[in-house]
């Protein structure tokens, strides 16, 4: 059985009275250490579907499947254990907590999850992502593409099953892009995570081993990169 | 003009109207904060004009009014009748009744109404002669009696019996009860006597003219003085009392200052883009800084035309309150009715409006100081403050010092504004200090609460410390609230404790006994010496004090005149003089000649000292007193004169008694004799109260007496949580990604509630622990300077520990209840749609 299951999900947005459609009858199937690129155009899809797979929305129509765990079954406390314990999140603008140092932003997810020993695994993922020795800076102190990897750092920290990064690369030059993309293929390869990508840009989704391409939230296309 | 009027709409008022919870929150708080200062100024107006009504314009209009300590001789008027000028001498008679013993003490007045005639509802008074039935009386409207009708009215410790012939007329006298002059004397046992005499002088002349001619007609010993003095005695008399509690009354205003401060503030920051963009678009400083400052007035024009109209409302419950706390310690007066006049609601508005303006002129400023490149550039930015700002120290240290140097200075014209600036300075550098004080103690606070409560309230930690800016002001607020109630309740437990420890050395007598009816601190009814005569024969009885008291006036402010039996009271070693003064020696001495004790508040009042001398204006002339020694007392402000019972008797004859202490033989049978002492009353209507009733109704009058100054606090307190409720809110709309962020890393929505309701707790506790101590300082600065420079009391410090903690509890959970609506706003939010917007 695949770690996740997309079927046949589609997903209507009511905006001002008007329905949208965002997501039309897309279906796929993601297994460990899967590099998975969503990609197309802004507005297609790609972070409904991510939002989808991570559970935080319920498709309109269809399933996902989660690990075995149907997402619109469960509730609200149910969707946020599955978050903690299977889903890591990335994000384009890194969204880390100007508050916190760089320890202290990895260390959330396990604090949230009241998880022990958070510090020394936290300091154990910066050391995966090469960012220990910076590990007590805040984030404006950090560049970029520091931050980011602060960020996979924290996505990875709880031991997800599934990570789910929406234009990783999309604030970075195109050298530390190129780090970002080669840590997330390292990420799916050697710790047997399913990596699911969303981009546009076609160098981007060249890193990954499969490529989905959707048009205005229909799935036009599906091909192996690698 | 058209087009800065649609700038401000768009620009300001349109923002506010997005967010309506917070803006009624701040208009509310504001209207709050204005209220209870156009109450207190309503309530204080309507019992300080009451003097006035029942006793002065009910025995019509007259120029001069002739007054003496213990009553004129009725013979006087006989002399004064005959002078060769067109002066028109109305005699008077004024006392107190009890309408069937019970209730409030109505006027009773003793008018010359066959000479002068009485203005009544209906009948003409001529007509009314015809009518006049046995043992008339008049009434005002408000006792809702009916012609014909027999009524009882306790004067004194008797009752009597009345017809009514008529109802008043007047309209400001509801309450009060009018006889002829003859029929008054007879019942309130001031045969031959008058209580004063009003008199009317010719066209021709000033006022000032014919009061030297009255006063070379009378004998010196009487006071000649215009109408209305003693409404002024009075007004003076209380002038502290309304000041104080005026001023308490701005506490709300001052929280609510800085409520407006920061919800500026945030305006400014949340902004900031805009204000870049106006001023790229070719908007000058000035627009921009006016633009907030309109905000400003936004709120100020909103909560003060809610707050004339709670004030209004409020008024009315702050009169009962005032109105009873006058009675018990200052003088007999009925509120006058409540009057919302137009300048008293502008005064009220024009200050919360000033305060307004004056919180949101730095942060307007700051707007307006703000580069158009840099304000786009760096876009929506966190509203820091300088932090660690060495000027802030400085500026905090001199406040400080400049404090200190004020608490120190004397009063001016009686009044302690040096010692409410000090106060005014201790809260400004408390406020200033804050940020380095919450900088300070946050990464220990962070490690600690991290420690205990998890990953919430390390975030809750860090969110209050990366806005410390936004939530220093709110610290501030909450803990200027907290502390001038700490400061008030220290100051009340004080003075609670040190009146408790007084009246356990003041009160050794078994049993007291007084005139029935409500007593005030300027009415004296007395019990039949025979009384006191009797129970002194009584076979448990050792002893009984018997003490009288007259109202007076000395150097032009009401004080209270006494006599009382020194041997007793030196027996019981029941008074307790100041330091360094021998009380057996000054009572041994007091019935030797004309020596006198004094109460401390009337030495300070005076500034009289032991050793010092007093004319009392006394029947056969100006009498001197040697100040023998002064005592601690904490029954009335209006302050004691006291002369051995001899002494007083040489000049007041009178035997009558204001309260008698009666004290056992030792093993004498307590409730045998109280059976004894019933009987001798007989059918008299007097209280007698046990020591220990006795002390609990004196505690119940205490308290009752500090009831509005806690109700006073309480409102600032609510301003307070409502401030911060309005900001956490907007804090929390401000931090919308940070909690989006948390929900996409598995925070479930009851931990994001509960990191809001942590940074609530969190406020809670910074303003305590600060309130507190803050609280502290300032209940010294009253206890030892305010209160000493206001009423002259000296009061022992004492903390009152169960009421600190109670308060500091209730703020605490209301603190955190106020987080429920901001934390249950962030839980509402749609997390995809708020990173997809960010």
């Amino acid at each position: 059985m695949a770690l996740l299951e997309v079927r046949h999900v589609s997903k209507v947005y009511q905006t001002q009275g008007a329905p949208v459609l965002a997501l039309d009858d897309v279906s796929l199937t993601v297994d460990r250490g899967d590099f998975l690129a969503l990609m197309g155009k802004s507005g297609c899809g790609k972070s409904t579907l991510l939002n989808l797979c991570g559970g935080m929305d319920f498709p309109t129509s269809g399933q996902v499947v989660l690990d075995g765990q149907v997402t619109a079954e469960l509730d609200d406390a149910g969707l946020t254990r599955l978050r903690r314990e299977k889903v890591g999140f990335i994000f384009q603008s890194f969204q880390l907590l100007h508050t916190l140092t760089a320890v202290e932003n990895v260390e959330i997810p396990l604090l949230l999850a009241r998880r022990p020993n958070a510090r020394a695994t936290a300091l154990e993922r910066l050391r995966w992502v090469e960012m220990e020795f910076l590990a007590d800076r805040l984030p404006h102190q950090l560049s970029g593409g520091q931050q980011q990897r602060v960020a996979i750092a924290r996505a990875l920290v709880h031991d997800p099953r599934v990570l789910l990064a929406d234009e990783p690369t999309g604030n970075l030059d195109t050298a530390t892009g190129e780090l970002v993309l080669n840590l997330l293929r390292r990420i799916a390869h050697e710790l047997d995570v399913a990596v699911l990508m969303a981009t546009h840009g076609v160098e981007s989704a060249s890193m990954a081993d499969r490529i989905v391409q959707l048009r205005d939230g229909r799935m036009v296309e599906a091909a192996v990169s690698r | 003009m058209r087009s800065n009027w649609a700038l401000f709409l768009r620009l300001i008022i349109r923002p506010l109207t997005r967010e309506p919870v917070r803006t009624a929150l701040i208009v509310f708080a504001v209207a709050l904060g204005v209220g209870v200062v156009i109450a207190i100024n309503l309530a204080g107006q309507a019992a300080a004009g009451s003097f006035r009504s029942s006793l002065e314009s009910l025995a019509g209009k007259s120029d001069l009014e002739i007054t003496g300590t213990g009553g004129i001789n009725e013979r006087l008027l006989g002399s004064l009748v005959q002078l060769p000028y067109a002066f028109d001498f109305s005699p008077r008679i004024e006392d107190f009744a009890f309408l069937n013993g019970k209730g409030e003490a109505l006027p009773f007045l003793g008018l010359d109404l066959i000479g002068h005639g009485i203005p009544q509802q209906g009948d003409t008074a001529d007509h009314f002669e015809q009518l006049w039935p046995k043992d008339p009386i008049w009434v005002g409207t408000r006792l809702g009696l009916k012609r014909g009708e027999r009524v009882r009215l306790l004067i004194n410790d008797e009752m009597h019996v009345f017809t009514v012939a008529g109802v008043l007329k007047a309209s400001g006298e509801g309450n009060a009860i009018v006889a002829d002059i003859g029929l008054a004397q007879q019942v309130t046992r001031k045969n031959g006597k008058l209580d004063a005499i009003d008199v009317r002088i010719p066209p021709d002349g000033s006022i000032d003219h014919w009061r030297a001619v009255v006063k070379q007609h009378v004998p010196a010993s009487l006071l000649v003085e215009p109408q209305g003095s003693r409404t002024q005695e009075n007004r003076k008399m209380l002038a502290a009392f309304r000041w104080n509690l005026q001023v308490l009354s701005y506490i709300a205003l001052v929280v609510g200052a800085f409520l407006i401060y920061n919800t500026i503030s945030i305006s400014v920051v949340r902004r900031r883009n805009e204000i870049g963009v106006v001023r790229a678009l070719g908007g000058t400083r000035r627009l921009v800084t006016t633009g907030f400052l309109l905000e400003a007035m936004f709120f100020a024009i909103c909560g003060s035309a809610l707050g004339v109209a709670i004030g209004r409302l409020l008024a009315i419950g702050a009169v009962a309150l005032i109105g009873s706390t006058v009675q018990s310690l200052y003088v007999s007066s009925e509120p006058a009715p409540i009057q919302l006049t137009i300048s008293s609601a502008l005064a009220g508005s024009g200050m919360g409006i000033a305060v307004a303006i004056l919180a949101a002129l730095a942060p307007a400023v700051e707007a307006g100081q703000v580069a158009p490149v840099e304000a786009m550039a760096r876009g929506r930015e966190e509203y820091v403050i300088a932090t660690y700002s060495r000027a802030m120290s400085i500026a905090a240290a001199v406040m400080l010092l400049m404090a200190i140097v004020f608490s120190r200075l004397p009063p001016i014209n009686g009044a302690p504004v040096c010692a409410y600036a000090a106060a005014l300075l201790f809260v400004a550098a408390a406020a200033v200090w804050i940020p380095q004080l919450v900088s300070s103690f946050a990464p220990v606070a962070s490690r600690i609460s991290a420690r205990l409560a998890g990953a919430e309230a390390l975030l809750a930690m860090r969110g209050l410390q990366a806005s410390i800016g936004r939530t220093s002001v709110l610290i501030a607020a909450l803990a200027t609230a907290v502390a001038m109630t700490a400061a008030v309740g220290i100051m009340v437990g004080s003075f609670r404790e040190t009146v408790q420890v007084w009246m356990n050395n003041q009160l050794k007598a078994d049993f007291y006994l007084r005139p029935a009816g409500m007593s005030a601190a300027d009415r004296h009814p007395t019990i039949s010496a025979e009384i006191a005569d009797r129970i002194e024969r009584l076979p448990g009885v050792s002893a009984v004090d018997r003490f009288r008291a007259y109202p007076i006036t000395y150097e032009g402010m009401p004080a209270t005149l006494a006599g009382d039996e020194s041997s007793r009271v030196r027996d019981s070693s029941s008074t307790r003089f100041l330091q360094g003064e021998n009380a057996d020696r000054i009572l041994a001495e007091l019935p030797k000649g004309n020596y006198a004790v004094v109460t401390e508040p009337f030495a300070n009042k005076h500034h009289i000292r032991a050793g010092g001398t007093i004319r009392l204006r006394l029947p056969g002339g100006i009498q001197a007193f040697k100040v023998l020694g002064i005592y601690y007392d904490y029954s009335t402000e209006r302050g004691f004169i006291v002369l051995d019972r001899r002494t007083l008797l040489k000049y007041l004859p009178d035997p009558g008694v204001s309260n008698l202490a009666v004290y056992l033989k030792p093993g004498a049978d307590a409730n045998r004799v109280r059976r004894e002492i019933d009987s001798v009353i007989g059918g008299r209507a007097v209280l007698v109260f046990s020591n220990r009733t006795l002390r609990r109704g004196a505690i119940a009058i205490f308290d009752r007496t500090f009831r509005i100054t806690y109700a006073l606090e309480a409102v600032a307190m609510i301003v307070a949580v409502m401030g911060i409720a309005g900001a956490m809110l907007a804090m929390t709309i401000d931090r919308r990604r940070e909690f989006a962020l948390l929900r996409f890393l598995g925070a479930a929505q009851d931990q994001v509630r509960r990191i809001i309701l942590c940074e609530a707790g969190l406020l809670g506790l910074f303003a305590n622990g600060i309130g507190l101590a803050l609280g502290t300082v300032l209940s010294l600065l009253l206890v030892f300077v305010i209160n000493k420079q206001s009423f002259g009391w000296t009061i022992q410090f004492h903390w009152p520990v169960a009421l600190l903690l109670g308060i500091l509890t209730v703020v605490y959970i209301a603190t955190v209840l106020a987080g429920l609506y901001p934390a249950r706003t962030a839980i509402r939010m749609n997390p995809i749609e708020v990173i997809h917007d960010e």
